[in-house]
């Protein structure tokens, strides 16, 4: 029993002052302790754990301002062209929004509005205010930063709503004289979502650390 | 230096990042975060076993909904239905690659890789074999869970029928039910289980084969 004592006492010091040496491992969850060495691997599933953290922050840019380039087109071009007996006509995001609200489906408005609008735009100024509030150590909680990584995180793949919900009424609307189509739009916005992913899920948690 | 005993005692939230110690539970019992209340670890000595059934069963039910109709319409006497299948034939007719891509890998490939390789690692733990395969397995799931989006596509699905409410008459398939089904399944694995405990179980199992390179 004393030697279990003397072991939790000597944890508890540890955490009192080295608190910012405790790593938890992305992939295996694992609690690691920071040794000062260049580069290490987890201890349980030896995934690589530490690498210079200009590269994650690079990269992290790169996915990100390739988002950012094709949200423009996502938004520019139709994401929907209806076929209707030889007439086209071409949807965008904003427009079909539009057309939703003034015909009164207020609620799929909405959720269309929040997961293909919001959704992007605040990962693009969340993940942008993280690289830029590390780097230049700006002052507020890291607790926050961790919060509000993990939000960015969660709330990613929500934007697909609009391009599945296209898909799938592509399928349903198959006829001869109607005809439904996913267009350009469709495309560049199902990769500006994944490109998104890829700049959160590249974005090392350690670069909040290191900013005291 | 800390010993691997002595770091299994920390954790850290997933949340906000905060270390904790960890203390010993009864079982059932519940750990929260002590800064945001986040569930940071549970006790259940039978994990293993209630997520293998869980695991299964959805994987059967998943089976079911990419292999029947999902939803038809009927649009004054003419008929559609969706299906997986009738979904790429579609995205292939339009020639749209990309998106058919994606969506193969998001909705077809990840998900049930993601629910086969889990129901091999926990059957390979229930039997105590073949170490190696399930650490890569383990490795694969943690990659795995960002890119699952079926239940992304659950939501489109409702969006759509709605859109499609007032002009045709939808009638739901057996695969909507299974996907109900499944969806409902994943959640109660996704809550039950978290990757900490399946690596400790992980190490219990097998032993510490892997020699710790921290040290």
């Amino acid at each position: 029993m004393n030697y279990g004592e003397t072991i939790n006492r000597r944890m508890e010091t540890l955490m009192m002052i080295e608190r910012s040496k405790f790593i938890r491992c992305h992939t295996c969850e694992a609690v690691n302790y920071e040794g000062g060495k260049e580069e290490f691997f987890c201890r349980r599933c030896q995934s690589k754990m530490h690498q210079p953290k200009y590269i994650s922050y690079h990269r992290t840019w790169a996915f990100l301002i390739t988002a950012i380039i094709l949200y423009v087109p996502a938004n520019l071009y139709p994401i929907l062209i209806t076929k209707q007996f030889g007439v086209q006509t071409e949807s965008t995001i904003l427009g079909g929004i539009i057309h939703l609200w003034e015909v009164g489906s207020y609620p799929i408005a909405l959720i269309i509005l929040v997961a293909s609008v919001f959704v992007p735009l605040l990962k693009f100024i969340f993940i942008t205010y993280l690289l830029i509030s590390t780097k230049y150590n700006v002052n507020s909680s890291r607790v926050d930063k961790h919060k509000l990584f993990y939000i960015t995180e969660a709330i990613g793949p929500w934007s697909m709503i609009d391009v599945f919900v296209v898909i799938i009424l592509s399928v349903l609307i198959h006829f001869s004289g109607v005809q439904v189509f996913p267009g350009a739009g469709a495309t560049s916005f199902a990769l500006m979502v994944f490109f998104t992913m890829l700049s959160a899920l590249s974005f090392d948690t350690k670069l909040i650390k290191k900013e005291n | 230096m800390l010993s691997n005993q002595e770091l299994d005692q920390f954790i850290i939230c997933k949340k906000c990042n905060t270390l904790h110690q960890k203390i010993p539970l009864h079982q059932g019992g519940k750990a929260l975060c002590s800064k945001c209340n986040t569930l940071i670890y549970r006790r259940d000595d039978n994990m293993v076993e209630k997520t293998l059934a869980l695991v299964v069963t959805s994987l059967i039910s998943l089976l079911i909904a990419f292999q029947f109709t999902i939803i038809s319409i009927n649009i004054n006497g003419l008929e559609k239905s969706l299906s997986l299948l009738s979904l790429f034939a579609v995205l292939l007719e339009h020639q749209q690659y990309v998106v058919g891509l994606m969506f193969l890998f998001l909705i077809v490939l990840f998900p049930f890789m993601m629910l086969s390789s889990m129901f091999f690692v926990l059957f390979f733990m229930k039997i105590k074999k073949y170490s190696y395969a399930v650490k890569r397995l383990l490795i694969l799931l943690s990659h795995l869970k960002h890119w699952n989006m079926l239940d992304i596509f659950f939501i489109s699905l409702l969006v759509a029928m709605v859109k499609l409410f007032d002009y045709a008459r939808i009638e739901v398939g057996i695969s909507f039910i299974a996907f109900i089904l499944t969806l409902g399944l994943e959640l109660m694995i996704t809550k039950d289980i978290s990757f900490d405990e399946l690596w400790r179980n992980y190490k219990q199992t097998y032993g510490d084969i892997n020699d710790d390179r921290t040290e």
